[in-house]
């Protein structure tokens, strides 16, 4: 029989106020199997913790039930004073009659009766818990990074700058992701490539980083501390180790197109390089393009219509008959930072986008300014090459916009136009530009000075309102809107329109199936607590940077890259994880072998289990959960028909009594 | 479900004892909803103090067991409650287990446990103010609905009459027509056994009674003269499959269309490989209950499926086996009128419809071992720690069992039946199989022939409807 010891709290006068303590205290001794029951006025305080420690010793206590406030709270401080006085941790329930009793009901009986419940509920489940070890796990000291914007980059090289291996994944030719793109960074006018690319090439020279750009991340399994990682290279046509990255080739190829890194601004060739800085410097011969056809497919019939790129090569490198290549890595920790598109939804096209080609969206802006761009910097627009005089700034197309786009803000727009009328300016000094907004949200450091310096310096005309249309008239961009201010309509005639679209994570999906962690509605992954855990997952070992989160402008993102590769350390810098070892077990021998827990599993952690015979002949196949995956749900549990499977800490014994303890209260309690 | 018998529900008792207090019990998970009612707290916000809590991982981890046993105890009312879709801690344990509530409150419904009693809730950590209204409002609707109705069967009732399930039924077969039947069954089974493709038929022989027939198995080609057909073969053979697979590779199995669901269910659910099994589908004139035609066959066209390996008509044998994946079983029921005739009474009247069901139950388990899918080693009902199921012969008992059974089947059962010709009690289980899949089919689409679709209830879409959900 077990000897459970009861502690009911006062908490001051938190609890005590409406729940008859005392009566509480007697109720208690009359559970089968309290043998010894308490009060304090504080239990969490040091001389309350020694009150429970003394009382398990001097009266051989063998399980505690504490009655105080949620368990969320003081758990693990009234789990670590069992401990102390020797008892295995989970043998410590808590009954919450703070929160979910004193603080909630007036009434002091029906308080009483409801916590004279709650701790005879809990005294039922203690008595038949059993007591639980930690299970401990290894840890591969490698982490894998994937995305090679700036979060993927600052992550990687902190973990490596720690002494960790990196492994790199980047589906792009390079690295750099948007933040290459970008002209100059607000609120400082730093050059975006200038201050990225030095770390693009540390990541290249780095000796714990292993990069692979140009491929992807096709399966994950595993679980905290021990991932295995497949991943794809696609295939180059280009031998890697000796392109010199000359250019030849890209010269005497026959086959241009629009080039995605200047958002087809630009064109590139089907052999290719995305940008002079790429990192690595090494052409990719673009499949799609190329005119010979099913270079990417190893069963296609390919026809080598054109080897010009083959013979002005003079390292060699051309390869046609390169192959999708898998490869497999183990690692400890994942870092996600897949990063953001824009989207270009119904509210861009009411404002042109699509149908008049001076209608451009914010990154192909940055490439117009970008001196790394089409036009070398300079601001033409693409229609004719002619310099704008009259430019018109969209801020929340699509943002903010709950009836056709996205409800949420998309936080760096504001900045960022308020960046390009003032680039503008400065490049068009007798440029005009106009600023469509619905408030200014500028909170950040220098970024409301900025805002001023380009309203009050530059003379960037904001007006407060929306855009309705934009048509094309006389050669012009009628941008149609109001002015919610004086409530008057207003009409411009721009020679350009930019759009601040909304962000929308870069991620469709894939990479959150593929790691199997969750995303809200919009696609931005999930983190574990928006305030106490931003950087983690709710799937141990997997974290959070960058604009894949949320959206986010780049001293937030790098932020967010350190933070996460700081969490990430943490977990490599142990040599044995310790899990909660409140999971899954399946009673073999008389699992039935239907295996629909293994498909209700989120976290694959169950597998089936071959059980030999006396010859060593498989006669059944079983499941069997693995305690170093398990996250301990209990889908699986009520799945299983026959009651096979039970979970530690919450087995069906457990709720069972618990709920025979929760019957209509009993005559004493009654009033 | 109609408006309707939610506004002439009454409570089973009809009378409330004075000073009667609604007792509730409330299942909620860790992270959201018992946070959820944390942060009420933390406001010090007010509510009825009937529930009481039990703490789970998650909703996912709540069984139907735990609310049958909360009522058993005599809980009036029961509050699930959980993270909002989307918000699961575990990714997806609400979503599973919102078909799985689903689905078992409408089986609540059906025997007539008053929809005032039993809810369900998305209550976020951040919540506190809707766990507050949660708990306020079903603490309402449970003391309107008033003490929860005994478990008992009832005395001085009429009951209730069903209404009849009409004619119908497959073409009739002639004696001549039945022989040359007879004849092509034996003519397959014996190729099939001379040739090798299987170790045993598993088919049907005559009965020690006119016009009945017993299983058998035959392993010798030469002897396949035993095999029967005709009314008589009412048995769904598949429940024999299991065992002759221990003694051969491969088993060859006479089976009517109604056989079908449940071997498909036995290779979905991993028992038997698609591979392991040779189908003889016979062309079926029906089969007889008593001396009529079974409830079943009545909208039953009596054709061979096509997904068979060898269908047997009057015409002769022909191979055959259609792609599981483009085939469908369509079985109308005639005995769906009887379900909605149910469905339209008062809470009270199905109570004490289904009370006097259940009390007549023997707990002889007949209907466990005549279904196909119930191959469970050991039954949850025989588990005895806990002991969900009380195995003493009273309505409390009876009802769990008849409940859980239910649930077990629900998204699974094939309808053949079996279950409720086994039972000497005439329990209509069939009519309790027939409303869980109705409402399995209208929520989330027919689960057909092919072994590798997901049964509904492993399964889930994010956008499940969820109306009752608070």
């Amino acid at each position: 029989m077990a000897k459970v010891g009861v502690f009911v709290c006062h908490c001051g006068e938190n609890i005590a106020r409406t729940v008859q303590v005392q009566k509480v205290v007697d109720f208690a001794k009359k559970v089968p199997g309290a043998v010894f029951s308490a009060d304090y006025p504080y239990l969490c305080s040091a001389p309350g913790q020694k009150l429970v420690i003394d009382a398990i010793e001097e009266h051989g206590l063998d399980r505690v039930v504490v009655a105080a406030c949620s368990p969320q709270l003081h758990e693990p401080t009234f789990r670590a004073a069992v401990a102390q006085a020797g008892l295995n941790p989970y043998l410590c329930e808590m009954a919450n009659i703070r929160e979910h009793c004193s603080w909630v009901h007036r009434d002091i009986d029906d308080a009483s009766a409801k916590a004279c419940q709650t701790v005879t509920a809990a005294v039922e489940r203690v008595k038949r818990a059993r007591p639980l070890d930690p299970v401990e796990v290894p840890v591969t000291k490698r982490a894998l990074v994937i995305g090679g914007g700036v979060a993927g980059i600052r992550a990687a090289l902190d973990i490596a700058d720690a002494g960790h291996p990196v492994v790199l994944v980047e589906r792009q030719p390079s690295l750099g992701g948007n933040m290459s793109r970008l002209s100059e960074t607000f609120p400082t006018l730093d050059c975006s490539q200038c201050i990225l690319t030095p770390l693009m090439v540390q990541v290249l020279r780095h000796p714990n980083i292993e990069l692979m750009t140009y491929s992807e991340v096709e399966e994950v399994s595993g679980f905290v501390g021990n991932f295995k990682v497949k991943i794809r290279k696609k295939p180059r046509f280009v031998v890697a180790e000796d392109c010199t990255a000359c250019g030849d080739c890209a010269e005497v190829c026959p086959a241009p197109g629009g080039n995605e890194f200047d958002l087809s601004l630009s064109s590139r060739k089907a052999i290719y390089i995305p940008f002079p800085q790429a990192v690595p410097s090494i052409f990719t011969l673009d499949a799609d393009r190329c005119l010979n056809a099913n270079l990417d497919s190893p069963t296609g019939f390919r026809v080598l219509a054109c080897v010009k790129c083959d013979e002005v090569c003079k390292p060699q490198c051309i390869d046609f008959d390169q192959l999708p290549e898998i490869v497999e890595r183990e690692v400890g920790a994942i870092i996600t930072a897949t990063g953001f598109d824009l989207m270009l939804g119904e509210q861009a096209e009411e404002c042109g986008y699509g149908k008049y080609v001076d209608v451009m969206d914010g990154l192909e802006f940055e490439r117009i300014l970008s001196a790394s761009g089409p036009t070398q910097g300079e601001v033409r627009r693409p229609s004719d090459g002619k310099t704008p005089k009259d430019v018109v700034f969209i801020q929340c197309v699509g943002s903010r916009n709950p009836e056709h786009g996205v409800p949420y803000c998309s936080r760096v727009c504001c900045m960022y136009t308020a960046k390009h009328a003032l680039l503008l300016r400065h490049k068009v000094p007798d440029s005009r530009a106009y600023i469509f907004y619905m408030d200014i949200r500028a909170g950040g450091k220098g970024y409301e000075e900025f805002v001023q310096r380009a309203m009050e310096e530059e003379r960037v005309m904001y007006i407060r309102g929306r855009v309705s249309q934009v048509i094309e008239e006389d050669g012009k961009l009628k941008v149609l809107g109001v002015d919610t201010l004086s409530g008057r309509p207003v009409e411009i005639d721009a020679d350009m329109v930019v759009l601040a679209a909304a962000m929308e994570p870069a991620d469709k999906g894939e990479i959150a199936g593929t790691l199997r962690i969750a995303a809200d509605t919009y696609g931005f992954f999930k983190e574990a607590h928006p305030k106490l855990r931003p950087v983690e997952t709710l799937t141990a070992g997997i974290f959070l940077a960058g604009a894949a989160q949320a959206p986010k402008d780049i001293p937030d993102t790098v932020s967010q890259a350190s933070a996460a590769a700081s969490k990430g350390l943490g977990l490599l810098s142990q040599d044995l994880l310790q899990r909660d070892p409140t999971t899954a077990h399946v009673d073999e021998t008389v699992c039935a072998g239907c295996f629909e827990c293994l498909a209700v599993c989120p976290y694959g952690a169950i597998e089936r289990k071959e059980l030999l015979d006396a010859q060593g002949e498989v006669y059944r196949e079983v499941a069997a959960p693995n305690p170093a995956v398990c996250e301990g749900c209990g889908l699986c549990i009520v799945t299983c028909r026959g009651g096979y499977i039970d979970l530690e800490g919450y087995s069906d014994d457990q709720v069972f009594a618990q709920l025979g303890a929760m019957g209509p209260p009993p005559e004493v309690m009654e009033r | 479900m109609t408006e309707a018998n939610v506004t002439v529900a009454e409570s089973g008792t009809g009378s409330v004892p004075e000073g009667w207090q609604p007792h509730i019990v409330a299942l909620v998970c860790n992270w959201c909803s018992y946070a959820g009612a944390d942060m009420a707290g933390t406001t010090r916000l007010e509510y009825p103090a009937n529930v009481r809590m039990v703490r789970f991982p998650c909703t996912g981890r709540m069984s139907p067991l735990m609310i049958l046993k909360a009522f058993e105890q005599g809980a009036d009312g029961v509050l699930v409650s959980g993270c909002h879709p989307g918000d699961c801690h575990y990714v997806q344990g609400n979503l599973v287990a919102r078909r799985r509530f689903t689905i078992f409150r409408s089986l609540m419904d059906f025997i007539g446990i008053d929809l005032r009693r039993l809810h369900f809730a998305w209550v976020s950590a951040a919540e506190g103010h809707k766990w507050a209204r949660v708990v306020s409002d079903v603490t309402a609707a449970v003391s309107e609905a008033g003490p929860l109705p005994a478990f008992e069967s009832p005395e001085d009732w009429d009951g209730v009459e069903l209404p009849s399930v009409g004619d119908g039924g497959p073409q009739e077969l002639t004696a001549d027509q039945l022989d040359l039947l007879r004849a092509n069954l034996r003519r397959a089974a014996s190729e099939v056994l001379a040739a090798k493709r299987v170790g045993v038929v598993i088919g049907y022989g005559a009965g020690s009674l006119p016009g009945q027939n017993v299983p058998k198995l035959v392993t010798d080609s030469s002897a396949c003269e035993i095999l029967d057909w005709g009314h008589g073969c009412v048995n769904n053979l598949s429940t024999y499959i299991g065992d002759a697979l221990e003694h051969n590779d491969r088993v060859a199995v006479v089976v009517k269309t109604c056989d079908l669901g449940a071997i498909t269910g036995l290779i979905r659910e991993d028992q038997v490989r698609r591979d392991q099994l040779l189908l003889i589908g016979m062309q079926c004139p029906g089969v007889h209950s008593g001396s009529a035609l079974a409830a079943k066959c009545l909208s039953c066209s009596g054709d061979p499926h096509p997904i068979c390996d060898l269908v047997v008509s009057v015409d002769g044998v022909h191979e055959s086996c259609l792609d599981p994946s483009d085939a469908a079983l369509d079985m109308p029921d005639a005995r769906d009128e009887q379900i909605a005739y149910l469905e339209s009474l008062p809470y009270a009247e199905r109570w004490r419809y289904w009370q006097r069901q259940f009390g007549r139950c023997l707990r002889c388990y007949a209907c466990r071992a005549a279904c196909p899918l119930c191959y469970c080693s050991s039954c949850i009902a025989d588990k005895h720690r806990p002991q969900w199921v009380p195995t003493s012969i009273d309505n409390a008992g009876n009802s769990t069992w008849n409940i859980i059974r239910a649930i077990h089947l629900a998204g699974r059962c094939s309808g053949c039946d079996e279950c409720a010709r086994a039972c000497p009690a005439d329990i209509r289980l069939d009519l309790i199989n027939r409303k869980l899949a109705l409402e399995v089919e209208r929520q989330y689409g027919r689960v057909g022939l092919d072994p590798e679709e997901k049964s509904a209830l492993i399964d889930f879409r994010m956008e499940d409807s969820e109306e009752f959900i608070l």
